[in-house]
């Protein structure tokens, strides 16, 4: 990406955003001075990759203004998310929006799949006939894969996860969002429909111009989508760069670590560290287990 | 750069991290050497509700034998969860149907039928014979209670006296990599890993000759998962247990385990080696399992995955149960159920391609098996 | 949709809800069931038959000391009885869930108020309290009797409701609708007041039950409305004319029969409720 195409104000961005949970001695740093920035052209892929209590969940949540930041700046456009008027909220929420982590939760077991198409079509005036609106959830529905029969009419307990992921994503798509943050969207799928919901993503970016900030654990997944990537540990930002560097050459002792520690699914390439080397390694890391390990 | 972080350890070397030092399974024997502690035949578990009947387990068959890490992969809704259960007789599911036996062979005393067992015989062999580490165990500690104590505890129910359980708790602590003064601290005070170290202890305090762990590295890290991965391994040498890991994670398999069942709607679709299995799966679900999986070092190509999702227990599909997400479905597959048998050793096509299949695989698919029609098969 | 579920899955909702409704059809068709009973006499009626009768062809259950044909009793009794205990447990379910959701909801301040308020009216010892009011009050009605054993109810109630919202307000699909643009009070309307239905359907039960309870309570000891006749004031007449030691055991075993299957009935529903909805009773699949 060169500078010279980028428009001064990004469409996204967060500036020293830094948000403390609790206080005293129950003070937690979620997220300690996080700074990223997403343009609005050209669409692009952002992998924000950390363990547990890395503080990658927060920084989604603030960037969906979904989570005040206690300091430093969330801004939409240059304006600050969390004090945007009633119009300008209306713009910000059909320009990003959001996947999320649990398919199951998402859905209220009280109505069924229509709802959630139904509701955003009418709170973003996105139809004015009853066929446009047939045509809209149609068209979304197509895009991820799913028959109409399948899904329209039914209950979210009828539906698989990778399904309800899938409906999730329609549902963004109706809104033609310019990004969309991806909230562990892929965590609680099975294995075999992971690469679906990611590929899902890649079309988006590819044929309709939408960037995902995707927020995962797991550098696999971020390697697959590719684009760049923001390593966080402890709240913090570590690491970041595009993930073709960041996974071939990683720089920091953390980002290694992680790297190292995704298990290969070839037998025989079998790690053969013990317990206490693992646990040397995470200490390089920054990252020990909070009673450190040195027996075994 | 578009993004920009608060980074205190940023330089500019450009070092490739080190290799992790990995090397090839020790070579196991294909088949197993020790006698079989576990032998599951044909087993099936029914749960009959207002909404009809749902046939979680199967007709499922596997053995486990001593000192022998054995891995059960499946999906949600393969039956996985629920075959522990039942091994462990644990369902809670009121109105169930049980068929085929469990046989166990404790370290003393002759063979039983777990399926048979009553709640007291069942006790009696918990902890003392077979240790369960459930899913998500490391969050159901006792929070007002020291871990040492917790560990004492599990002793004390199964008829050790209280100095004697005492005293083994220092190493039990170290067999599990944990310090000693953890044993002191409460559950709020550890994090994750040493949590589900401490109900590894738990598991391992009477000295089981089974360890049965649900899904004991999920939610965790990954550089955690790589320990209790660690800590499981070496536990088997050292106390010559044998373990069953059940597990989503194809990876973790592939870290830890000597042989693997695939299972998939209830029944056990594929099993063998680790090795041959995952290097090259037979059964067209395992293959898609394992082809959906995104690996960082090869070169990045789209993945497909498996179309489709899994069927319901209260209708699975007629004949083969992966036949309407199966890319090489035959007439055949529609009609007739595959049984889990020895595949037809030699060249066989598998459907993306001719592969050479070598003795000792099991699969339960029309593409390999000897007892199917050979017109009904690809040329 | 989810109750059929529910009646569909739970035995003990069935049973209990049969239990309650046969016993509902007998009040609501008290007037014509008098009728076969006891024709046109009014069943309070002082010597109408003669006393003690044994049971016969014409007086079913047997009559009481006064000729009172106890089927008839039973018929106007049973119907007070039901109308107290649903009345106020009505009125204490709608008291408790205004106070519990808005607790909930709103938070902050308004919640501290509105706790404090429920943990008062939790610790006031309550049956004693009633016992002074009811023996204080004239002309006690059963509408009066309901209020006052709603006033007393509610704050269960609102407790289980406050939690469930403060629960159901952190449900990943409230957060979606707020990506939606949802409004407060459509998320209140459309997310969380529908998936409060088991709660309140629960709370109602048990207030019946309890309800039920301090009536029969009351009017054992004779506190009850002195005009009308229900199942406690029965119960306690019987007691008091030592029917048992005269034979005439039905007089005293029919009422207390149909409040236990009352207190079965409720209670039956709300078990079966709680175990359907509550996930950690019930048995997964």
């Amino acid at each position: 990406m060169s500078e010279s195409t980028r428009p001064a104000v990004p469409l996204l961005e967060l500036r020293d955003a830094t948000t403390i949970f609790g206080s005293g001695a129950q003070e937690t740093v979620a997220n300690d001075h996080v700074s990223l920035a997403m343009a609005e052209a050209p669409p692009r892929l952002l992998s924000i990759v950390g363990e547990s209590g890395s503080g990658k969940t927060t920084a989604a949540r603030t960037l969906l203004g979904l989570q005040k930041p206690t300091g430093g700046q969330a801004l939409w456009r240059g304006k600050d998310i969390y004090a945007l008027p009633k119009r300008d909220m209306h713009a910000f929420r059909s320009e990003i929006q959001a996947v999320f982590q649990d398919p199951y939760g998402i859905f209220n077991p009280f109505y069924k799949i229509n709802r959630v198409f139904d509701l955003t079509i009418k709170k973003f005036n996105l139809a004015s006939s009853r066929q446009d609106r047939e045509g809209l959830i149609e068209d979304a529905l197509r895009v991820v894969n799913l028959r109409p029969p399948d899904v329209l009419g039914r209950y979210p307990h009828q539906l698989s996860g990778g399904e309800r992921q899938r409906v999730m994503l329609a549902r963004a798509y109706l809104m033609k969002p310019k990004l969309i943050v991806a909230d562990e969207a892929i965590s609680m799928l099975d294995v075999a429909v992971r690469a679906v919901i990611m590929n899902i993503l890649l079309d988006f970016k590819e044929q309709a111009g939408m960037s995902t900030v995707f927020i995962t654990h797991d550098l696999s997944a971020a390697h697959y989508l590719g684009g760049d990537i923001m390593v966080m540990r402890r709240g913090q930002v570590v690491e970041t760069g595009t993930v073709d560097r960041v996974l071939q050459a990683p720089e920091h002792p953390y980002t290694r670590l992680l790297l190292d520690s995704i298990p290969s699914p070839d037998p025989d390439e079998r790690w053969q560290d013990d317990v206490a080397a693992i646990a040397r390694l995470e200490e390089e890391a920054g990252v020990a287990e909070r009673d450190v390990v040195t027996t075994a | 750069m578009a993004i920009t972080g608060k980074d205190e350890t940023m330089t500019d070397t450009s070092t490739a991290s080190p290799k992790p030092a990995t090397q090839p399974a020790p070579a196991r024997p294909t088949a197993p050497t020790g006698a079989p502690l576990l032998e599951i035949q044909d087993l099936a578990i029914h749960f009959r509700s207002a909404r009809g009947v749902a046939r979680v387990v199967d007709g499922t068959t596997l053995t486990i034998h001593q000192n022998e890490i054995v891995g059960v992969a499946g999906e949600s809704g393969s039956g996985k969860t629920t075959l522990v259960e039942a091994i462990l007789q644990i369902i809670r599911f009121p109105n169930r149907e049980t068929h085929g036996s469990v046989m166990f062979t404790p370290r003393s005393g002759p063979k039983i039928d777990l399926m048979k067992t009553n709640e007291r015989q069942m006790r009696r062999l918990r902890l003392n014979e077979i240790a369960y580490v459930p899913q998500g165990s490391m969050n159901s500690l006792n929070p007002v209670a020291r871990v040492g104590d917790q560990i004492v505890d599990g002793m004390v129910d199964h008829g050790l006296g209280k100095r004697e359980a005492r005293d083994r708790v220092p190493g039990i602590l170290e067999r599990v990599g944990l310090e000693q003064r953890v044993a002191k601290l409460y559950p709020h005070e550890l994090s994750g890993g040493m949590k589900q170290r401490v109900i590894i202890a738990i598991a391992i305090s009477m000295n089981p000759s089974l360890i049965i762990a649900d899904e004991p590295t999920t939610a965790l890290d990954v550089n955690v998962q790589r320990k209790i991965l660690a800590t499981l391994s070496k536990l088997r040498d050292d106390l010559n247990v044998a373990i069953m890991i059940v597990s989503h994670d194809l990876p973790v398999h592939a870290q830890l385990v000597d042989r693997i069942a695939v299972m998939y709607a209830g029944q056990i679709v594929e099993a063998g080696d680790i090795r041959s299995t995952v290097k090259l799966p037979l059964h067209p679900y395992a293959r898609g399992l394992m082809n959906a999986i995104p690996s960082i070092g090869k070169p990045r190509e789209r993945l497909e995955g498996i179309k489709g999702a899994t069927p319901s227990p209260l209708s699975w599909p007629p004949g083969c149960r992966f036949h309407n997400r199966c890319p090489h479905v035959m007439d055949v597959c529609q009609t007739t159920p595959p049984i889990l048998a020895a595949a037809e050793p030699g060249d066989r096509d598998t459907g993306d391609g001719i592969v050479l299949v070598q003795p000792g695989r099991e699969v339960a698919c029309h593409l390999y098996l000897e007892s199917t029609p050979k017109e009904a098969r690809p040329q | 949709m989810v109750f059929v579920n529910l009646y569909r899955e739970s035995g003990k909702f069935r049973l209990g809800a049969v239990i309650t409704l046969i016993l509902i059809v007998i009040g609501v068709l008290r007037t014509p069931l008098l009728n076969l009973a006891v024709g046109d006499t009014d069943p309070m009626a002082v010597g109408s038959f003669g006393i003690f009768l044994d049971p016969t062809r014409d007086h079913l259950l047997g009559t009481d000391r006064f000729g009172r044909d106890v089927l008839g009793l039973v018929l106007i009794a049973l119907p007070v009885s039901l109308t107290v205990a649903f009345l106020a447990g009505a009125l204490s379910t709608v008291l408790g869930v205004v106070v519990g959701f808005v607790s909930g909801y709103k938070g902050g301040r308004v919640d501290s108020v509105l706790r404090t308020l429920t943990d008062m009216f939790i610790v006031i010892p309550t049956l004693p309290l009633i016992i002074i009011l009811a023996a204080n009050t004239r002309n006690l009605s059963s509408l009066k009797l309901a209020l006052v054993l709603a006033a007393f109810s509610w704050p269960f109630a609102a407790r289980v409701i406050r939690s469930q919202v403060l629960s159901l307000r952190e449900r990943p699909y409230v957060e979606l609708s707020k990506m939606t643009n949802l409004s407060d009070r459509e998320i209140i309307v459309g997310d969380i007041l529908p998936n409060m239905a088991p709660y309140v359907a629960i709370g109602f039960a048990q207030a019946s039950v309890g309800s039920a309870f301090a009536l029969v309570g009351l009017t054992v000891i004779g506190l009850g409305p002195s005009s009308q006749m229900d199942l406690g004031r029965m119960i306690s007449e019987a007691l008091g004319y030592g029917v048992i030691s005269l034979g005439k055991e039905l007089i005293f075993v029919v009422p207390v029969a149909l409040l236990i299957l009352l207190f079965l009935g409720l209670a039956l529903i709300s078990q079966g409720m709680e175990e359907f909805f509550n996930p950690r009773l019930r048995s997964q699949a």
